[in-house]
């Protein structure tokens, strides 16, 4: 190896954070595992996105419902060196290099964090642009030295922007009660409905839990406004989400012992949770179930409740609000027929909120092209999605995810991105982007 | 003793007669040779050894030496069966495998084992007794099968090392088990004790240097990188997990033996070693 070709793009250290001596190495590089862990709820897919902000850890699913960033400032590393662009030797060529990795590669080597916790006393990533690698060294005891070289692959990371603090409701809770509002969820739970009033906070499982018996326990759970480090409800409202990002973040903010604060507003605009620390940052943006009159529920119908989505753009629904009534706290009752026990009480007509509030994103990629025709016509769905999508009257109300990027993709046949819609998400196509501060109004 | 009365025979008709205080100091080590179905045992009058192969690549054998019965007496020059050894190990746990606390242990609730072997086509006979309760198991023994011999000659080693075992637990669990192989480099320079592994997750390197506290010993003479089916070594990990040290040795055709040192709960020791043949030759990179 010849040292004039070794292009070290980005050298980062984790060592010890000098803002807090006390905190042992190890302890550092497990807070850097968690994270990792938290994004891998997300994702299979990590994006390592290093700017002078600091080093950025990205995620985002496929089916665009899920995002995860983690912001990790300068600070937070013993040293902390990146470049965004690399010269070849002589050529005066400017790669602009960014590190897909797969998350089955990188998160088996932050799996035993307690491992790394007892035994790493320094760690050092850095990534080889010649190889393609990241190359991830830890320094343990008994002067033993663990090399990972892990392979990525050159591509964009994608950046959302949301602005979370127009949200109308902010939440902020410490993940200590947090996890005992959650505890009596099971694994298997997909979804979870928050309902908020200015009174109390309602945890519950999802209406749309899939019927079968083994996962037939409806659990809700009240926390009080006492509860919560922060509390504003703005408009009462009932989303609904994925449980398993929630977990993520939620053990990720246990780690650090951060409350988490939770933004949204209403069904199907999406939420975030979100974690300030000194030394780092990270946000969790998920799409909510939009009310809308069709079956599915699950995520992977999340691309085709596009071409589900029915054209009318109409008027934001109030069902908020009465969603407390007549609930006895924390009772749970089997649930055979659950739809059944909604349809009266809920609105025929439901409409999604099509074109206010879902964030749009674009790729600077040929991704773009995964933009789905958002057509009234139903004829094109998959047999494998759900067949009543048709409005019957009476028809009980049941919800579907919005895919809060594409959200916004109109209800007409006009080509998406020709619609004068907020743009909430764009990729950083160039680094101007993150330098003039689209990453801040994140 | 109604299970007893059809016939007893004379104590002088067992070619093998052991007993042993505690099950587990025999357990715990057979234990660590399980990754197969079956075994074969050779009894001679310095003990047991157990022997265990896979793949005609791999072959583990456990040392009980006579010292750790109580009583043991072997007939013949040497008596050789094979055994069902997942059947042996059940019957040898059958009053529970888990460790007694000591304050229980002290007031004697070992399982006490006593083991017989009448010959070739004989059951072996297990009598298990624990705080008066006794079992008695009659597994059918099988035709001995030859076994491997790896014709690992001491003085063929090139290169040895003795590591305090908790160095290479870890390794050995965080094992990338989608790399097919585990390469081992062992050399006099840098970087002296090197475990790789090429799987999905990319390549990673684990390095001890020859300085290390856990290195008890590092002879080494020449580089070797040698390459060993991870599938092969894996099991052997149940030994390591059980063992204070390890010694690593490899001779000039590659072959690896891996000698584990075990204390038992009586602080005898027992030996367990694990040979494995070398993959294919690795290319020079």
């Amino acid at each position: 190896m010849k040292a004039h070709l070794l292009l070290f793009m980005r050298i980062i250290y984790i060592h010890r954070c000098p803002l807090n001596e006390v905190a042992p190495p190890g302890q550092v590089v497990e807070v850097f595992g968690k994270a990792i862990q938290a994004l891998s709820r997300v994702s299979d897919e990590l994006w390592l996105d290093p700017s002078e902000k600091g080093l950025a850890l990205r995620s985002v699913n496929s089916c665009r419902s899920a995002y995860g960033c983690v912001l990790f400032s300068p600070v937070f590393f013993q040293h902390y060196q990146w470049s965004a662009s690399v010269k070849m030797n002589d050529t005066d060529i400017i790669l602009n290099l960014n590190c897909r990795l797969g998350m089955k590669s990188i998160l088996p080597i932050f799996r035993c964090l307690n491992s790394l916790e007892k035994n790493v006393e320094k760690c050092k990533i850095f990534t080889r642009s010649d190889k393609c690698k990241v190359v991830i060294q830890f320094f343990c005891r008994h002067g033993i030295k663990k090399i990972h070289n892990v392979c990525f692959q050159g591509s964009r990371p994608l950046q959302v922007i949301f602005q979370k603090n127009m949200c109308a409701n902010t939440l902020v809770i410490q993940p200590r009660v947090l996890a005992e509002a959650i505890v009596l969820f099971t694994s298997s739970q997909e979804e979870v409905t928050l309902a908020v009033t200015p009174l109390k906070v309602c945890i519950k499982s999802s209406n749309e839990e899939s019927m079968d018996l083994t996962d037939s326990v409806y659990s809700e759970m009240f926390v009080g406004p006492d509860e919560f480090d922060f509390f504003q409800i703005g408009i009462d409202t009932e989303i609904t989400f994925c449980f398993k990002e929630l977990k993520g973040v939620l053990t990720f903010s246990e780690a650090i012992h951060a409350p988490i604060a939770i933004h949204f507003d209403f069904p199907g605009k999406p939420m975030a949770l979100s974690i300030d620390d000194m030394l780092l940052e990270a946000n969790f943006i998920l799409a909510t179930l939009a009310d809308e009159p069709s079956r599915a529920s699950s995520l992977q119908t999340l691309y085709l409740s596009q071409k589900q989505r029915r054209s009318e753009p109409i008027h934001s629904n109030s069902k908020a609000g009465k969603n407390i009534t007549s609930k006895v706290p924390e009772y749970i009752s089997r649930k055979v027929e659950p739809k059944r026990l909604y349809s009266n009480e809920t609105p025929t007509n439901i409409s999604t909120l099509e074109n206010c509030g879902s964030p749009l994103m674009k790729r600077a990629n040929k991704d773009i092209t995964e933009v789905p025709e958002s057509d009234g016509n139903l004829s094109e769905v998959p047999e494998s999605s759900v067949s009543d999508t048709e409005d019957v009257p009476g028809s009980p109300c049941l919800k579907k995810f919005s895919c809060m990027f594409f959200g916004a993709a109109s209800s007409d046949q006009q080509e998406p991105f020709s619609l004068p819609f907020q743009s909430l998400a764009t990729a950083s196509g160039s680094e101007e982007d993150m330098n003039n501060g689209s990453f801040s109004t994140f | 003793m109604p299970l007893l009365t059809q016939r007893i025979p004379d104590e002088n008709d067992y070619c093998l007669v052991a007993s042993l205080d505690n099950v587990r100091n025999l357990s715990t080590i057979l234990k660590a040779i399980h990754f197969r179905e079956h075994a074969t045992c050779f009894a001679t009058k310095n003990g047991i050894k157990v022997t265990v192969e896979n793949a005609k690549c791999v072959q583990a054998n456990a040392f009980i030496q006579a010292g750790i019965f109580q009583e043991f007496r072997v007939q013949e020059e040497s008596v050789t069966f094979r055994i069902n050894l997942t059947v042996l190990l059940d019957c040898l746990s059958i009053f529970g495998s888990s460790p007694v606390p000591v304050f229980v242990s002290i007031a004697g609730t070992f399982t006490a084992l006593r083991m017989c072997y009448q010959g070739y086509g004989y059951p072996l006979m297990l009598f298990l007794e624990e705080g008066g309760v006794v079992t008695v198991c009659k597994i059918n023994t099988q035709e001995p099968e030859e076994t491997l011999d790896f014709d690992f000659c001491s003085t063929n080693v090139i290169n040895k090392i003795i590591l305090q075992s908790e160095g290479l637990r870890e390794a050995f669990s965080e094992l990338d088990m989608t790399s097919e192989v585990l390469q081992i480099t062992m050399s006099p320079d840098k970087p002296y004790f090197r475990l790789s592994t090429f799987g999905n997750a990319g390549s990673s390197h684990l390095d001890y240097p020859k300085d290390s506290d856990l290195m008890e010993l590092f002879h080494c003479n020449e580089t070797q990188v040698n390459r060993y089916k991870i599938s092969l070594l894996k099991p052997s990990t149940k030994a390591l997990v059980l063992s204070c040290k390890v010694s690593i040795r490899t001779d000039n055709r590659g072959f690896l033996s891996l000698q584990y040192m075990i204390r038992n709960e009586d602080g005898q020791i027992c030996f367990v070693e694990y040979y494995c043949c070398p993959d294919e030759e690795v290319p020079d990179s």
